[in-house]
């Protein structure tokens, strides 16, 4: 693309999230970077006990109503409710659409997993038989399932995994497909809930989540990205949607969005299924900024991947400053407060961004007095800092399994 | 209808399934509550829980319409037999 690609406006937004469900206590939390991440403790015979660094959502599948009728998964239930929200607030009409060129992409790593890891227990632990809606349950794409039925979407249904990139990836696949006249609208996002026992053993076991210290009471500032004394990060659920609409559909309808994505791109390291790698990031985020016709001088702020392990910070602040230069760029990375919410992570994290674009204040790295003294980066840290005249904003997402995506958002 | 069974019966379909308690009535079909081919299933599945049995999927095939709340209570009823009565009931 050139940067004659029209901007995607951006209609709506709406999320779940342990930072609150509304867009207006989720910003206030960010800006002040107010931790919603506590200790957990994970004991299953077998494997050590352990205190946890969880960021969970005050959300009660239980009052979540599938359209399907099936049984809700957790993760399903939020994307619902983020969806719904984000539809509601963009003001379109189902009745005044043509719904085949309406899109919804999708993102999540894990879908299902909660859910699963339930059944899974019930089998093997309270050795029962399993609901005849177990496959609909636990299905990947039951997020967009649901979605659609309720919304009355008839475009392309499509569920990405790519681990931690995955919604930012199901956000730019439909930029692709409105900037390429495939479709008028889009539901856009990611979820994410995979906070069980099973899940969280399987990532306690890789050695990523941040210590908690002996009796939890660090949890709350235990995910430090950027940190010289970084260990690791918190395991966060959600969900996040954004209604996206072509500039021709929105003038049709007699509406201007301010807010727009301009850039994105995808690649893959092709190195290593989990290390990451700064040579992949470094080509990923320079083809963004080709694709939003930009420079890197352009861009204001940058919402980093920032998971806080020793490798993945150290790779990203190796490619920042090879794309941006030392200090090039304003930084932050928000998983300290609200986890690494890893399918829903890039939706959610772009929200962050949205965000900052829309008052011009960029969020702080919450948790970080004594940044890695390798980086030459530009942190935000301490408080939130004003950004006047901001009109460029940049989403990292660099996943497992070595898939990389950036999104990029501009004042339209 | 056994009103113990009636009433497990009822239970569920208003909890589960959030049937409206005034539209239950012994002569009502399953499919007539707005239960499909999937939910039968699973309304099945949570009878036979609730009852402790097992019902041969000749007597009450989900994928069949036209079973009433009569019929399904009797099916229950006879498969009950000597058992000692529905579980929590």
């Amino acid at each position: 693309m050139s940067s004659t690609a029209p901007l995607i406006g951006v209609a709506g937004l709406g999320l779940i999230s342990p930072l609150g469900d509304t867009l207006d206590a989720f910003q206030s939390r960010i800006l002040a970077g107010a931790s919603a991440v506590t200790a957990w403790q994970l004991d299953l015979p077998g494997i050590d006990p352990v205190l946890l660094p969880l960021a969970r959502c005050d959300f009660d599948v239980e009052a979540v109503r599938n359209p399907s009728r099936v049984p809700a998964d957790r993760g399903t239930a939020m994307a619902l409710n983020a969806a719904v929200s984000a539809w509601q607030a963009s003001g379109l009409d189902m009745g005044g659409l043509d719904t085949e060129r309406v899109g919804l992409y999708w993102g999540s790593g894990m879908a299902g997993a909660h859910s699963f890891d339930a059944s899974c227990h019930t089998l093997y632990g309270e050795h029962k038989r399993l609901r005849p809606t177990t496959v609909l349950t636990t299905m990947p794409n039951a997020a967009v399932a649901e979605i659609s039925l309720k919304l009355g979407l008839r475009g392309p249904s499509l569920t990405y995994a790519c681990a931690c990139a995955s919604s930012a990836v199901a956000i730019g696949e439909a930029v692709r497909a409105l900037r390429g006249g495939w479709i008028d609208v889009a539901v856009v996002g990611g979820h994410e809930s995979m906070l069980s026992p099973a899940v969280l053993a399987s990532w306690q076991a890789m050695r990523v989540l941040a210590p908690t210290g002996p009796e939890g009471h660090l949890a709350a500032s235990a995910c430090r990205p950027f940190s010289a004394d970084r260990h690791g990060f918190a395991m966060g659920e959600g969900a996040a949607a954004l209604v996206l609409e072509t500039p021709a559909h929105a003038q049709a309808r007699g509406v201007r969005h301010r807010l727009a994505l301009s850039g994105y791109a995808t690649n893959s390291d092709a190195r290593h299924i989990s290390q990451p790698d700064a040579g992949g990031q470094i080509r990923v985020m320079q083809a963004a900024l080709r694709d939003a016709g930009l420079q890197a001088k352009d861009i204001g702020y940058v919402n980093a991947h920032g998971t806080a392990t020793l490798a993945g910070d150290r790779a990203e602040g190796e490619s920042l400053k090879a794309v941006f230069g030392d200090h090039g760029v304003a930084i932050s990375s928000t998983k300290a407060v609200h986890g690494h919410l890893l399918g829903a992570g890039g939706a959610v994290e772009l929200v962050v961004a949205l965000q900052a674009l829309q008052n011009e204040c960029l969020p702080p790295t919450a948790h970080l007095s004594q940044p890695d003294p390798s980086f030459a980066l530009d942190l935000v840290m301490g408080a939130a800092r004003p950004a006047p005249g901001l009109r460029h904003v940049m989403s990292n997402s660099f996943a497992f399994g070595g898939t990389n995506a950036v999104l990029i958002a501009s004042l339209a | 209808m056994t009103p113990d069974i009636d009433q497990t019966i009822a239970q569920i379909l208003v909890d589960k399934f959030h049937i409206e308690a005034d539209r239950i009535k012994p002569e009502a079909a399953l499919e007539d509550l707005g239960l499909d081919s999937l939910a039968l299933m699973e309304f099945v599945f949570a009878i036979e829980d609730a009852f402790q049995l097992r019902i041969p999927e000749d007597r009450l095939d989900p994928q069949q319409g036209g079973i009433t709340l009569h019929y399904l209570a009797g099916v229950i009823r006879e498969h009950l037999g000597s058992k000692p009565g529905p579980a929590g009931a």
